[in-house]
């Protein structure tokens, strides 16, 4: 079993649960202290050793239905597969063995008894022998059921049956009785031979499933944003929730008590009182650290469709994530979307976003327009903590760039950061005026695939909200 | 300790505290490996209760550390008592004088003073804080740190160090190993991502809410005068009311507080009115309430 909980763990580190040795180890010792007798107990085992992070915890879940057959359910399948039945059959054949001893090979006596669970141990140990772990695809599923098949010696089965049937035509039963418990004995037969190729099948399923994942998440995280069909968008949106996590968890760790600063007086002497007016213990002031204020603005005009999608998500999470949040969209208008994500549900608030907040979706994008309006109806109310994140292509559409109310913002505020979803190469040629702006902005990033956002979100937090700047 | 798996859910049901087969396995395996147990989930689930129970159940003292931002070495583990060494020092300044009175130099008096110094760092002017208790102690312990999440993770890290030798070093008296291996059951409610090592270390248990069967056990356990069919409609509505996305859904706690609450207005059936007014035993913010009284009578409906 030690073998089969490695493999699986093998499996779960490829589906990128992290998982160490001293863990690896602590899961067979509980397996060992638990053991096999009830499956959930021994998932919840494995699970308590191995599974440290909620979100592992359904690739978690999958994984173990791939390995660990449910027995119990496979063996009430089982006994459907043999066929039903028949007591009055059955009830002869174990007469038939407790009087006259037979020594039955030991795979006849599991189809005699029709215990799915040993059943299937025993093909799952006929893999093994066949070297099943080659399997990789569908068309080697018939080759593989008659390799296994073969490993187990058929003719014995064959030559028991012979047997039995000779034994009971001895005891003078009439042939259509010994017809029904032939027929009886070949269906089993035939269900074992079933259960082999179903072993296998669900072998390459499991394979399949594993190179399946693995694609996917690798074509997803460098696949440019604007190219994204509607399934993939929805696959994406547990990456953006895990980057939003990630950015929450980093602002959490909250900074611990400087070792130098300004003494805190009244803390020190009071203190003092105690040791007889020796300071033993200082106390320094503590320095809160600001909580970041976040402005978001974000273009939503049709070029950049898909990458907005995108972007609003990360927006509404980080609005959920931080309370000093506000958001904007645009087109050539500028709009507070703030109210709308606090109180919609996420899909809603981007649909929202996308289509029902107060700008006008039909016109070309204008960044200039929107800044210089931005400035006449905002400004007053940023400070040095705010921190702009600026989304969109900057393609102007040869309107005026108007870069001078993006100059005015950067003096009132902490830093404009800039993530643009067009390539690098695109930036300055045609109607896209990223070159003008550029300078006003802190920190400008091509941000085209799942991927570059995850590294900008990264840096964000280690650079930009930890130093402290 | 534990026998089996069964043996661990009967003990924690005869203390009045239900444990699901998934708890019970969790708990039974921390007790066998000796390994630290860290329970996650949403406030208010019976994290913190679990390891009150545990330590009832098992007859041993519970040594509780509640973490808290700020919280450090200092206040965890042992402080020495100046305040008591300055006093003593005081009182015995004329027998320190004596001992260095005939001493013919500087270096020979301090040579002296430092030959006596072991009676100042001694276990008599040493406070132990919860983690040097749970150590010491000479008996088996359980040993509770609450809400590890809102402590630094410079405080992790060394509290890794503790959990994974279960020895301290104080520099004056030198290592203190632990008699017996404490049974640690850390809580998080998940305010950030722990570190990685102190997972590794730990057998992880998520305890989400109950699953309407056995809320309906922990209530009928805890509010034993609760009429059946409202302990019903108590657990049918606040299934409901957990499935509306709320900001913070009813825990079991503030079940329990509602239905005790219910029990004391002499209730026989849930009407709008009477959940109107205890609402807000249940829903403890005003967006919430609002969003929950306009689908009352949904969350009534059979």
């Amino acid at each position: 079993m030690d073998q089969r909980i490695l493999e699986f763990i093998g499996d779960l580190r490829r589906a990128e649960v992290r998982i160490s040795p001293s863990e690896a180890l602590d899961a067979l010792a509980a397996s060992t202290e638990i053991g096999l007798g009830d499956r959930d107990t021994f998932k919840t085992a494995l699970a308590a050793t191995l599974v440290k992070e909620a979100r592992d915890r359904e690739t978690f879940e999958r994984i173990f239905n791939l390995y660990f057959l449910d027995l119990q359910a496979l063996g009430e399948g089982l006994k459907k597969a043999l066929g039903p039945e028949d007591p009055r059959v059955q009830g002869l054949l174990d007469q038939l063995m407790a009087e006259e001893g037979l020594e039955l090979d030991e795979l006849t006596e599991l189809l005699m008894r029709g215990e799915g669970a040993e059943m299937e141990m025993a093909i799952r140990s006929g893999g093994r022998n066949v070297g099943l772990e080659r399997l990789m695809y569908f068309l080697q599923v018939g080759y593989f059921s008659r390799r296994i098949a073969d490993n187990f010696d058929l003719s014995a089965i064959e030559r028991d049956f012979a047997e039995i049937m000779a034994l009971l035509e001895a005891k003078g039963l009439d042939p259509g009785q010994l017809a029904r418990i032939r027929n009886y004995l070949e269906l089993r037969l035939e269900a074992f031979r079933r259960m082999i190729r179903q072993h296998v099948e669900r072998e390459l399923e499991r394979r399949a499933w594993r190179q399946g994942e693995k694609l996917t998440r690798e074509v997803l995280a460098d696949k440019p944003l604007f190219a994204l069909t509607a399934d993939e968008v929805a696959q994406m949106k547990t990456v953006v929730a895990r980057l939003a996590r990630k950015i929450k968890d980093a602002l959490a760790l909250r900074q611990r008590q400087e070792q130098r600063g300004r003494i805190d007086t009244r803390r020190t002497t009071r203190k003092s009182l105690q040791y007889g007016g020796i300071p033993m213990e200082i106390f320094l002031r503590r320095r809160h650290r600001e909580k970041p204020k976040l402005i978001t603005i974000c273009d939503v005009s049709d070029s950049v469709r898909n990458a907005s999608r995108f972007m609003l998500q990360l927006l509404w999470s980080l609005q959920e994530c931080f309370s000093r949040v506000r958001s904007f969209v645009f087109v050539s208008e500028i709009a507070e979307v703030t109210q709308a994500f606090n109180t919609y549900p996420v899909e809603r608030a981007i649909e929202w976003a996308l289509k029902g907040a107060n700008v006008d979706y039909h016109c070309r994008s204008d960044f200039g327009y929107a800044f210089s309006q931005f400035v006449r109806t905002e400004l007053d109310g940023l400070d040095r903590k705010t921190t702009i994140l600026l989304l969109g292509d900057a393609r102007n559409n040869y309107n005026d760039a108007q870069a001078w109310a993006l100059r005015m913002i950067r003096e009132r505020v902490k830093g404009i950061i800039w993530l643009n979803p067009e390539g690098q190469w695109g930036w300055g040629v045609g109607d896209s005026v990223m070159p003008l702006y550029a300078p006003s902005c802190d920190l400008v990033r091509e941000c085209r695939t799942i991927a570059q956002i995850g590294d900008v979100v990264d840096n964000l937090v280690h650079h930009w909200w930890r130093r402290g700047r | 300790m534990f026998q089996s798996v069964d043996e661990v859910q009967q003990r924690f049901r005869d203390a009045r505290y239900i444990a699901g087969r998934r708890i019970s396995t969790v708990v039974y395996l921390a007790s066998r490996m000796g390994r630290p147990v860290l329970i996650e989930g949403p406030a208010g689930v019976g994290k913190t209760e679990l390891a009150k129970t545990l330590a009832e159940i098992t007859g041993r003292p519970l040594i509780r550390l509640q973490c808290y931002e700020g919280l450090d070495e200092g206040k965890a583990l042992y402080e020495w008592k100046y305040a008591k060494q300055l006093l003593y020092t005081q009182l015995l300044r004329e027998r320190i004088g004596e001992l260095i009175a005939d001493a013919p130099s500087l270096p020979e008096a301090v040579s002296r003073i430092a030959g006596q110094e072991d009676a100042f760092f001694s276990h008599r002017f040493l406070s132990p804080r919860p983690l040097l208790s749970a150590i010491e102690a000479p008996d088996p312990v359980v040993l509770l740190i609450d809400e590890i999440d809102k402590a630094e993770p410079e405080f992790e890290a060394f509290l890794l160090e503790v959990l994974s030798d279960f020895q301290v070093s104080v520099p004056e008296l030198g290592t203190i190993r632990a008699r017996h291996i404490p049974l640690v059951v850390l809580t998080s409610n998940n305010a950030r991502e722990l570190s990685d090592g102190l997972k590794r270390r730990c057998l992880h248990l998520f305890i989400d809410f109950p699953p309407p069967a056995e809320e309906l056990q922990i209530i009928r356990l805890k509010v034993p005068e609760i009429p059946e069919r409202l302990a019903h409609a108590v657990v049918a509505a606040v299934q409901k009311i957990r499935g509306m996305d709320l900001r913070k859904p009813p825990s079991v706690s503030e079940s329990l507080d509602w239905a005790r609450s219910l029990v004391i207005l002499n209730a026989q059936v849930l009407d709008p009115a009477l959940v109107e007014s205890t609402l807000t035993m249940l829903v403890k913010y005003e967006k919430d309430l609002e969003r929950v009284r306009g689908a009352l009578d949904k969350v009534l409906a059979d």
